[in-house]
């Protein structure tokens, strides 16, 4: 492990936090400006040309806001829940491929930050964790709203997590690797959304629900629990919450797109492997629309509807999926 | 719904309670008075034998200096009719009176309202609470003695406010504070309300006697006041065991600013654009309602044309509400704001008209006493026409495709917050509310009033009495309302506006009327007494959006408390005139 | 000392010590919060140990699965333990030995066992591991039959469960 490597793996991690960062920044601002389109609005145009400026806008605005600490809530718990959220969130993309190699200053850089082989469970551990941040944040605040928005979270995402687990064993079943770089790389012919459009469809449900987007975002409900668990905090501490949120949605829609939808793979991405991670923008912006477009135009499923839909639709579905994959793929591959 | 034929008519009633009913005599007056220790009795008879099973107005009037304070009961048969008016007269020192509750349960927040304001105890009542002020109030305010911090003068004109023909505002006369002292050992950091504490207490020990092996614990959350989804400044306070709602109250009057005491206080067109802001949605059904009762006490009818345009306006008022309250019920129901933007587009192209006519888009103070306050500017009339055969249909058809067989919004409204016909009509429930749960009242229909009875129209009613049957009943009189301003925009003819002088001071002979309206939100009433000087002695507003909140609590029931946000959506309250 | 062995001992101490947060702290959801700590730093122990995969589904099964699920019950219920309540009862002076006691019997127990000493390295193999240690679940002459007891235990357990927690209407159930 010489120098140049470590600095390397900074380099790219740093580049890694602050494309997620950014991306947050203007994920947000397509979000605006696609649902108003929906909803036959402008949406933001004041800041900058087209309001570009408008995530600086809105992060200037929330620095300055005071941050409020309820007089029962527990201090150091409840400071600590944003970041909590945070950190998984951003680590979750380390293993996620951005294409095969390219040469730079003379030295072939790998266009991934982590190639582990247990990529995929790394995913699923570390969505397991981010829920942590959101019960602690309901718990510490010493309000009901967001207690029960906490535990709403907790119960929700618990609930997903088996149906999206199974969702992701799935490619890696037809890989037969768990490194996303091989899953990936094995969609050559073929991407996966094709081969198992369900365990796709059980993966997108069950992500939208992990990271508590429309419509099943329940722990946040607004019309029943105000902001769900994070309705005492404000300022800085929103905003990492905020971020938590979106950076998720890149999180998902990255995985998504590698698991399934043939991550940076495109048409001459061998010739030229530069294309590899606007392929990868491509898919996720196009997967971020359609999340956006789900809010606008769905209605929230009620919560015990929600939990019933997890536990005896989706997940017996996708228990089934992989059972029939685990089947097919030993009597077709041998 | 089942209607019995009435065992007996009014008329036997009458006679057979002869002594003890008394006729109301007194000049513009109309009604009986009967005496406190048989009203039950009577009223059982009324509702059970006579078939007036729906109790639209409870009120009081204070017949200061006389010592005498009445109570103002109006009462209706849900298969149409006019009202049967009855009154007690009762002490003003200690007035008692028996309360309706047990055969009315919709006389409840009306009771509730007239304690509060007037000070009339009703004796047998479950929860005789204030409503709008808060508790620890001190006096009943809408007793003619009452008087408040910043008093100047009986009814307006204030002439104090004219000393040498500049104006002084009473605001900078009293500053802030002078007037308003707390007592010695008051700190208002401290104070915590005595009344919620006491409402909490007893809301859990109701549902405290459960069947359960497990011991559960169960919280009591406010939703609201501050809340997003509550359409304004009102509480639920709600028991919850997990998500189900085992008891619900509604806390109102954070928006009170006692209307009716002001409207007393304005002279009778001041009045006008007054009522605007009660149901500030739909302000020219408002406008109407007033009118109507006023006129009847004047004696006056407005002219034709003055018909026509005041039916065109209801029924895009009507038309306005509804695809508003459709849009926000599905926000509540999580649809992020895209139903209620597209509705908001529709309304807008009304507001617009509205905006031509009277010059304002919302307060639109349109109507006077025997007419409009004037005629359709060049244009506007071919504008109505293109919404109402035009776009108006075609958007209806837009909503209806997207909404009406939506999975997911089926699912979150069929056989939610269901209201047995039985219920509805026991609760004084008014409008959509009433119609969606199988009862087809209509005051268009059942009592007409301006031009209603020459238009052709089908009252919409639904049969489970669910959100998605409230909701289609919403759809099904748009539709109509539409059907109707086919036929006036067909119709309307030339000529005046206005009958009589316009005069800034209507003259209002002694008497009192009772006018109401198909509002959007239900049956609005103004009930005005008039003494025959330039403001109404008694002025109050049934308010549908306040008596359909009795509702609530029983819809709410064991359900989901998801589902009580879309209940409140489907009620479709507006603060303004819930808390006058 | 190698810095990783400094990372190590750093790491051991942090774990010792919130093992023994949750047991003495006061308020149910600290104590989770430590067992946590104490779940993680075991975690990190294993990814010292040069396992990638035993240390994620540590992370996996125990943070992210079974500790969740004690916050949750901790936020379930209603604050217990507060702290005028003692939190050692009166026959802590009986039980403190004894658990010493086990816990030295135990050291000399494995100490003395040739097996502990002779650990293959985990390290080298890392790649493979999972391929035989899935293989040995599965495999009639590996793990097969512990595997399903546990397998079919967990289902009791889950069965009883539902069972405990089933409404109970009307006296029918």
């Amino acid at each position: 492990m010489d120098g140049a490597m470590i600095l390397e793996w900074v380099i790219k991690s740093i580049f890694l936090i602050l494309v997620m960062t950014g991306g947050f920044a203007y994920v947000t601002l397509y979000e605006r400006k696609v649902l108003a389109r929906i909803q036959v609005r402008i949406g933001p145009n004041r800041a900058g040309p087209f309001g570009v400026l408008q995530p600086v806008a809105d992060g200037i605005k929330l620095i300055f806001k005071e941050e409020l600490v309820p007089a029962k809530a527990d201090k150091l718990i409840f400071t600590l829940a944003p970041v909590l959220t945070v950190i998984p969130a951003l680590i979750i993309t380390a293993v996620v491929p951005w294409g095969t190699e390219v040469t730079l200053f003379g030295r072939t850089i790998k266009l991934y930050l982590a190639d582990i082989n247990i990529a995929v469970l790394y995913l699923m551990a570390v969505t397991s964790i981010s829920i942590y941040g959101i019960a602690l944040a309901g718990w510490s605040s010493n309000n009901k709203y967001a207690t029960l928005g906490g535990l709403r979270a907790t119960a929700q995402m618990i609930s997903y997590e088996l149906a999206l687990g199974f969702a992701m064993i799935v490619p890696v079943m037809m890989a037969g690797s768990m490194s996303l770089v091989d899953i990936v790389e094995s969609q050559k012919p073929v991407w996966f959304v094709f081969v198992q459009p369900l365990a796709f469809l059980i993966y997108f449900i069950a992500a939208l629900a992990e990271i508590n987007r429309s419509p099943f975002d329940m722990p946040e409900a607004e019309q029943e629990l105000t902001a769900g668990y994070h309705t005492e905090y404000s300022g800085m501490k929103f905003a990492l919450f905020f971020m938590a949120e979106y950076i998720k949605m890149i999180a998902i829609s990255m995985i998504g797109s590698s698991l399934f939808l043939g991550g940076y793979r495109g048409p001459f991405v061998d010739q030229l492997p530069a294309l590899g991670p606007l392929y990868l923008f491509i898919k996720v912006a196009i997967v971020l629309f359609v999340i956006i477009w789900i809010r606008a135009t769905l209605p929230r499923i009620r919560y015990d509807r929600l939990m019933q839909f997890g536990w005896k639709v989706l997940f017996p579905l996708a228990l089934l999926n992989v059972f029939v994959t685990g089947v097919v793929l030993i009597l077709v591959g041998g | 719904m089942s209607v019995e034929k009435p065992v007996v008519s009014l008329a036997d009633l009458c006679s057979r309670y002869e002594g003890l009913l008394v006729p109301d005599e007194r000049q513009g007056f109309e009604g009986y008075l009967i005496s406190p220790d048989h009203l039950i009795s009577f009223c059982r008879s009324l509702r059970d034998d006579v078939g007036y099973d729906y109790l639209s107005s409870v009120t009081g009037v204070d017949n200061f200096p006389a010592e005498q304070m009445e109570v103002v009961y109006h009462f209706y048969r849900t298969t149409g009719g006019p009202s049967f008016n009855l009154k007690l007269q009762v002490s003003r020192h200690n007035p008692v009176v028996p309360s309706l509750v047990p055969l009315y349960p919709g006389a409840d927040f009306q009771e509730r309202e007239a304690w509060d304001l007037l000070g009339i105890r009703f004796e047998g009542h479950p929860d005789l609470r204030r409503i709008m002020m808060w508790e620890g109030f001190e006096g009943f305010p809408l007793r003619k003695d009452w008087r408040e911090p910043f008093f100047e003068d009986e009814a307006k004109p204030f002439k104090s406010r004219w000393p040498d023909g500049q104006v002084i505002r009473s605001e900078d006369q009293n500053p802030y504070k002078n007037n308003v002292r707390y007592p010695n050992d008051f700190d208002p950091e401290q104070w915590t309300p005595v009344g919620d504490d006491a409402l909490y207490k007893g809301m859990l020990n109701l549902s405290q006697n459960i069947q359960s092996e497990f011991k559960t614990d169960q919280i009591v959350v406010n939703l609201g006041p501050q809340h997003p989804s509550t359409h304004g400044v009102f509480r639920m306070v709600v028991v919850l065991e997990g998500e189900t709602v085992l008891s619900l109250k509604p806390v109102m009057g954070y928006l009170h600013r006692n209307h009716e005491k002001i409207g007393e206080r304005n002279t009778f067109l001041q009045n006008m654009p007054f009522t605007d802001r009660l149901d500030y949605i739909s302000s020219m059904s408002n406008n109407f309602g007033y009118a109507l009762a006023v006129e009847k006490l004047m004696g006056i009818r407005p002219p034709e044309r003055a018909e026509y345009i005041r039916v065109m306006m209801a029924e895009l008022t009507r038309f306005l509400n509804h695809i508003f309250s459709i849009g926000f019920l599905l926000n509540d129901l999580g649809a992020f704001f895209t139903p209620a933007l597209y509705a908001i587009e529709e309304r807008e192209l009304i507001l617009d008209v509205f905006e031509a006519v009277s010059g304002s888009r919302m307060m639109c103070n349109y109507f006077r006493f025997g007419g409009v306050a004037r005629d359709l500017p060049d244009g506007v009339l071919e504008k109505i026409k293109e919404l109402v055969n035009d776009r108006l249909p075609r958007k209806l058809e837009e909503f209806e495709r997207y909404l009406t067989k939506n999975d997911l919004v089926r699912i979150r409204c069929e056989g939610v917050g269901v209201l047995s016909p039985e219920e509805a009509i026991a609760l004084s429930a008014a409008g959509p509310i009433l119609r969606a749960s199988g009862v087809p009242y209509d005051v268009r229909r059942a009592d007409p009033y301006s031009i209603y009875d020459r238009f052709d129209f089908d009252v919409a009613y639904g049969l489970h009495g669910d959100i998605y049957d409230r909701y289609l009943v919403r759809v099904e009189e748009m539709r109509q309302s539409l059907r109707i301003l086919k036929q006036v925009v067909r119709d309307i003819p030339e000529g005046p506006i206005m009958s009589g002088k316009p005069q800034y001071q209507a003259r209002v002979p002694p008497g009192e009327a009772y006018g109401r309206v198909e509002g959007p939100k239900g049956e609005l009433g103004f009930y005005v007494v008039s003494n025959g000087k330039p403001n109404p002695w008694r002025y109050h507003v049934r308010a549908p959006s306040f008596i359909n909140l009795t509702s609530l609590a029983t819809m709410a029931k064991n359900q989901k408390i998801a589902d009580v946000v879309a209940i409140l959506g489907s009620i479709d309250i507006v603060l303004g005139e819930v808390d006058r | 000392m190698t810095p990783l062995q400094i990372v190590f001992l750093l790491v051991a101490a942090i774990t010792l010590f919130s093992a023994v947060m949750v047991v003495s702290i006061r308020g149910m959801m600290h104590a989770a919060l430590f067992l946590v700590l104490t779940l993680m730093g075991v975690a990190f122990m294993f990814a010292t140990l040069g396992s990638r995969f035993f240390a994620i589904i540590q992370i996996l099964v125990y943070i992210g699965s079974i500790a969740i699920l004690i916050i949750f019950a901790v936020m379930l219920t209603r604050n217990i333990m507060d702290a005028e309540v003692a939190s050692l009862n009166r026959g802590w002076w009986f039980f403190a030995p004894l658990a010493l006691l086990i816990f030295a019997s135990i050291v000399l127990v494995l100490s003395s066992w040739s097996a502990f000493a002779t650990l293959r390295d985990l390290s080298s193999t890392s790649g493979e591991n999972i391929l035989e240690f899935g293989k040995a679940l599965t495999d009639p002459n590996g793990f097969v039959i512990p595997f399903e007891v546990a397998s079919v235990l967990l289902v009791a357990a889950m069965v009883g469960a539902v069972y405990i927690a089933m409404e109970r209407r009307g006296g029918r159930g």
